[in-house]
């Protein structure tokens, strides 16, 4: 395209008599991402006059030349803008020619950034990965490396307007040779506002407890010799730090487990970049959409399938036929990565549960029981972000967590919103939501509620995302439950609050996603959420639209044995289960005549129809699990050992007094304690059976209201070998099925549902 | 006891013949006289409790006088390590006992249900007798009255106490610092753990009972130390709505370390099963002290040489802004621990 240029503006030259003048005016993600320096370049190629300026959040171009250059121009603006910018034409009208020479980037208008965005932070783009690699490049191996196509944005930002002096990168003044890109119209470093290099920017700093502290390429060195001597280091990247460690050693990733107190969640493991990409295949098995989402500029851990010739430890992810695999994004782990020349782990620096860490004296306070060494450098991330984590399903990579790369993600509502309102999301794997007029935009994974630091920080990206986006809200939604951390935080603030029930939002986070005017039946499907009637609900199927939701359907609920101890013990719902239905569990290796006592007195034993405890129990049931040491570990290894086909079993769908369909789970107990059929193939029919079971709901709902679209959303939905048995089922039998694609189905969805629920309820 | 003085002592006739409580005894004629002379004054008699008499004259010692009052509903009215008889004197001596003072007199007021076995009723009045010689407080003014059947569960008690406390002495919220200790003197949950084992049937027999006691002379003790700030009887809500009370008042963070926070196995055991959290249910003979991190050292000595103090122990600190209550767990992580809101809902999802 480049070379091109001259060719170009001299064909169109030839072939045109009279010049002309148009005014384009464009919104969407414009700012941040070089796209001024994109027009001025793309004017100069067709030889067009006229300029270009920053008008609150949109670009205005104004060009004046040959109508058919205008025109080529004009699709080059939509076609050939920079990766990063997603730009939209808000109006190309003919204009009155101004006198002018050459074309020029004229300085912003101060007008209130309206349609301001917030940029996620970007993976290094090919162009600095080249000068990274490049001997005689000034930035030769600089981990810092960036330019107006990548690099680090929301972690940085102070306050908008997007210039240097209100970033992090404020405290490290330009040397003379950054300055000059940075004023060079024509360079790709023009108003690049993390512009740095060895000499002016941020460095690494290596620290281990009997080492003297190293700098630069040395703290690199020292770091990766610490990795291949089997040690643990924090790492401090983009958002926050790693604990990285070598993903061959099993000794080094049992010591990080054991010392982080992490026994069986997976970790994810980055992977050197190279050409063929042969270590991540050697470790997982890739199709062209992990493919292409590895690579996509969010540049998310994805899960896929161990290969079964997979060298790394086993103790990645145990019981799990996944690994969450990435490839570096910024230039620090490309050049770690490479050097290191293997796998790394690379989870999160934190404290289960709790926001990645990102102050250098913070992560040797809180890691410094975990990690041997700590590679530092001295750019303060002004607020965490996690990695996102993708998971394809049915077909398509969905997010099952929001951050660093994809968030804050900006989202369409099908309506105006009266007012701007914050929704404070719910407990778990949080996220934030803050919506005004049309737009919603969505917070990275906050974390674990229940911990002083996910709440400080929900209260500072609450600040921030107001701040940075102009919008003072004048409503706080939250969840119905009262006794989420949100829920009270809400009733401390001064502004009018409403409540969504959980599921509610779930439901119309999907259909946020996925607006039309019809009702549609939603399958929210979950571990617990606060229902209606008072009751923990987590298997409801509700029918109607955004703030008028009914449920249509349901299961045979049971007790939640010892309340949200249930949740980390499946054996207590296996046992749960078996009480209600007045059977015997003979696999049961648990003193249970107290609870037993608790279960006829109700003593601590609320009422669930939660399809994530059925998961639970079904694992217990089969002698998979005893008890939990993650969220959603039961079902995760129910789903890994499910052999391929399964015949459902019938689940028997009876109307109960109040008009609401019930499925009754009893008949799946004795099936799972059938020791003569193998563990995988009780699995599979569980989920086949499980997929039978929402398909007949769906078909009562249909035959009395004849809705035809589905929707699965809620945190059992994460599960592949469900999603794609229900959606095969249903599209045979004629429905139209949606599953979340933008958002996470799980809790994460719960601020987007509550803004969606509020706005269409309003 | 001085019975033989008690003028009402002359009314008594002959012992109740009835096995049960019924409403006769509630309506001021013959039966209530018999009722009181033959359970309360029987029980309860001194020199200060005149039961003809509308009022009470109480000579009281030197000091600034302190009043307190409480009232008792729990079920079951007899439970391992207690009843509602002594619950009713302790739970209102140590509320004095707490704010420094020492308790002279109580008043009581019994509503007593329809149906309730006179024997019953004569164990728990002797037994409220004892724990009030035990406390060195005596009864001066008692009321009784007698519901319907279903309209109170057994027995109700209310009393109010009133003691002195040394001119001067100065504890309260209001005094609380960042950087102070906080201790306790002993381990808690207990009396919730037994009181809801006996309530709800579970048959247990063991080592849990109610923790319910006179906290004087563990209160008392801290007394001299200039750098105490604050005591309170973790009673209903537990350790932790002690702790929000102190973080709301001072707007301070309270920060404890789980692991120095004394649990005792039986009752760890048995809220593992039920899913209950021991750091919200009540104590009836624990007190919860805020001192300067000097003075901080001597209370727990102090403590720990008393009966009753074995296992008190340093449990956290006040550090910082933030009007929160974050409990430091075994592996180094924090834990916001909410205010109670009515039940525990499950929240996981």
């Amino acid at each position: 395209m480049r070379s091109s240029a001259k060719t170009d503006a001299a064909e169109v030259a030839a072939t045109v008599s009279e010049d002309a003048t148009r005014q384009w005016v464009l919104s969407g993600r414009v700012q941040g991402v070089g796209f001024r320096p994109f027009v001025y370049r793309l004017a100069q190629r067709y030889g067009l006059r006229g300029w270009v300026k920053n008008r609150g959040g949109d670009v205005v171009v104004l060009a004046q030349g040959a109508p058919a250059a205008l025109q080529r121009f004009g699709r080059g603006l939509l076609t050939e803008a920079p990766p990063l910018a997603r730009p939209e034409i808000l109006s190309d009208v003919p204009a009155i020619p101004e006198p002018a020479v050459g074309f020029q980037i004229r300085p912003s208008d101060a007008a209130r950034p309206a349609h301001a965005q917030v940029p996620p932070d970007y993976f290094a783009c090919d162009d600095c990965l080249a000068e990274l690699n490049d001997p005689n490049d000034r930035r030769y191996r600089y981990p810092f490396i960036n330019c107006t196509q990548c690099g680090p944005r929301y972690t940085l930002i102070e306050r908008l307007p997007y210039d240097r002096a209100n970033t992090s990168m404020a405290r490290f003044p330009l040397c003379p040779a950054c300055a000059a890109e940075y004023a060079d119209p024509g360079n790709r470093r023009f108003h690049a506002e993390p512009i740095a290099c060895a000499t002016c920017g941020p460095r690494l700093e290596f620290r281990a407890a009997d080492e003297t502290a190293k700098c630069g390429d040395d703290a690199l060195a020292a770091t990766v010799a610490a990795l291949r001597a089997g040690r643990i280091v924090a790492v401090k990247g983009i958002g926050g730090y790693h604990l990285m460690c070598d993903a061959g050693n099993a000794v080094a990733v049992a010591t990080l487990r054991r010392r982080k107190c992490r026994p069986d969640k997976p970790l994810a493991v980055m992977f050197p970049m190279t050409e063929d990409l042969a270590a991540l295949r050697g470790a997982v098995v890739l199709d062209d959409r992990h493919d292409t989402m590895l690579r996509d500029a969010v540049r998310p851990i994805v899960l896929a399938r161990k290969n079964p010739a997979c060298q790394l430890a086993p103790q990645i992810a145990p019981g799990s036929a996944e690994i969450g695999v990435m490839l570096p994004y910024s230039p620090l782990h490309h050049v770690l990565l490479k050097d290191f020349g293997g796998p790394l782990i690379a989870t999160s620096g934190n404290v289960s549960g709790e926001p990645v860490l990102t102050d250098n004296d913070d992560a040797e306070a809180h890691l410094g029981a975990i990690a041997d060494a700590f590679l530092h450098h001295d750019r303060p991330i002004v607020r965490p972000a996690d990695d996102p984590v993708y998971r394809v399903i049915a077909g398509k990579p969905r997010p099952l967590r929001l951050g660093r790369g994809n968030a804050p993600l900006e989202l369409e509502l099908p309506f105006a919103l009266a007012k701007p309102m914050l929704a404070l999301g719910g407990q778990l794997k949080n996220t934030i939501a803050l919506g005004w007029g049309k737009r919603a935009v969505v917070s990275p994974h906050l974390g674990d509620m229940g911990t002083p630091r996910g709440l400080a920080l929900l209260q500072q990206v609450a600040a921030d995302l107001q701040a940075l986006y102009g919008v003072s809200a004048e409503a706080v939604l939250c969840d119905a439950h009262p006794g989420y951390a949100t829920t009270q935080l809400a009733r401390h603030l001064t502004l009018p609050v409403s409540t969504s029930y959980h599921h509610d939002a779930h439901a119309s986070a999907l259909a946020g996603e996925w607006p039309h005017d019809d009702d549609r039946l939603v399958f929210t499907w979950d571990g617990a959420g606060f229902g209606r009637d008072g009751t923990i609900w987590g298997g409801e199927a509700l029918l109607g639209r955004p703030g008028h939701w009914q449920r249509v359907a349901t299961i045979r609920p049971f007790a939640l044995l010892g309340g949200d101890r249930a949740a980390r013990d499946p054996w207590r719902n296996a046992l749960a289960l078996c009480w209600e239905a007045n059977s015997q569990w003979h696999g049961c290796n648990h003193d249970t005549e107290i609870l037993r006592h608790a279960w006829i007195r109700g003593v601590n034993c609320p009422r669930t129809s939660s399809v994530g405890r059925l998961f639970d129990a079904a694992a217990a049931l089969l002698g998979l699990i005893d008890h939990a040491s993650f969220e959603g570990q039961a079902p995760a290894l129910l789903e890994a050992i499910a052999a391929d086909g399964a015949e459902a079993i019938d689940l028997p769908l009876a109307r109960r007094p109040d008009g609401v369909w019930q499925s009754d789970w009893r008949p799946l107990l004795h099936d799972l304690q059938d020791s003569t059929r193998s563990m995988s193939s009780r699995a599979a029919r569980f989920h086949e059976t499980l997929a039978a079971m929402l398909l007949a709901q769906a078909r009562a709902v249909r035959a009395e209201h004849g809705v035809t679209d589905l929707g699965l959303t809620g945190g059992v939905f994460q599960n592949r070998r469900l999603c794609e048995c229900v959606m095969a089922a249903a599209r045979r039998d004629g429905f139209t099925v949606h599953l979340t694609q933008k958002l996470p189905c799980n809790d994460a969805g719960l601020s987007f549902g509550q803004l969606i629920e509020a706005g269409a309820g309003a | 006891m001085t019975e033989d003085r008690n003028p009402i002592q002359t009314l008594i006739q002959t012992p109740i013949q009835d096995q049960f409580v019924t409403l006769a005894y509630g309506n001021g004629g013959r039966y209530m006289r018999e009722l009181i002379a033959q359970i309360f004054a029987r029980h309860l008699a001194n020199p200060q409790l005149d039961t003809g008499a509308d009022a009470a004259h109480l000579p009281m010692p030197p000091g600034e006088v302190m009043v307190t009052t409480d009232g008792f509903t729990v079920q079951p009215l007899e439970f391992p390590g207690g009843d509602i008889g002594s619950l009713a004197v302790h739970g209102t001596v140590n509320d004095l006992a707490v704010s420094g003072a020492t308790p002279v007199y109580l008043t009581l007021n019994a509503f007593i249900e329809e149906g309730l076995e006179f024997a019953l009723l004569d164990r728990l009045i002797a037994s409220m007798a004892r724990a009030a010689q035990e406390c060195g407080v005596r009864v001066a003014a008692g009321d009784t009255k007698v519901l319907r059947r279903g309209e109170g569960g057994g027995l109700y008690l209310a009393t109010t106490g009133i003691g002195v406390r040394r001119a001067g002495l100065n504890l309260g919220l209001g005094r609380i610092q960042d950087g102070d200790v906080v201790l306790v003197s002993g381990a808690v949950g207990d009396h919730g753990t037994a009181v809801l084992l006996a309530r709800e049937d579970f048959g247990l027999k063991g080592d849990l009972k109610s923790d319910a006691t006179s906290v004087l002379p563990l209160a008392h003790a801290l007394l001299n130390l200039p750098g105490l700030r604050f005591m309170r009887d973790p009673t209903r809500g537990g350790l932790v709505t002690v702790m929000h009370e102190i973080a709301h008042a001072t707007g301070l963070t309270v920060r404890l370390t789980e692991d120095t926070i004394p649990i005792h196995p039986p009752v760890r055991g048995i809220c593992d099963i039920l899913g209950y959290d021991p750091l919200y249910l009540a104590c009836e003979g624990r007190v919860v002290a805020v001192l300067s991190p000097d003075d901080a050292r001597h209370a727990l000595a102090h403590w720990r040489a008393l009966p009753g103090g074995e296992e008190a122990a340093i449990i956290g600190r006040l550090s910082g802004p933030g009007a929160q209550v974050v409990l430091q767990t075994e592996i180094g992580g924090e834990r916001l621990l909410e205010e109670l809101e009515d039940d525990p809902l499950p929240r996981i999802c």
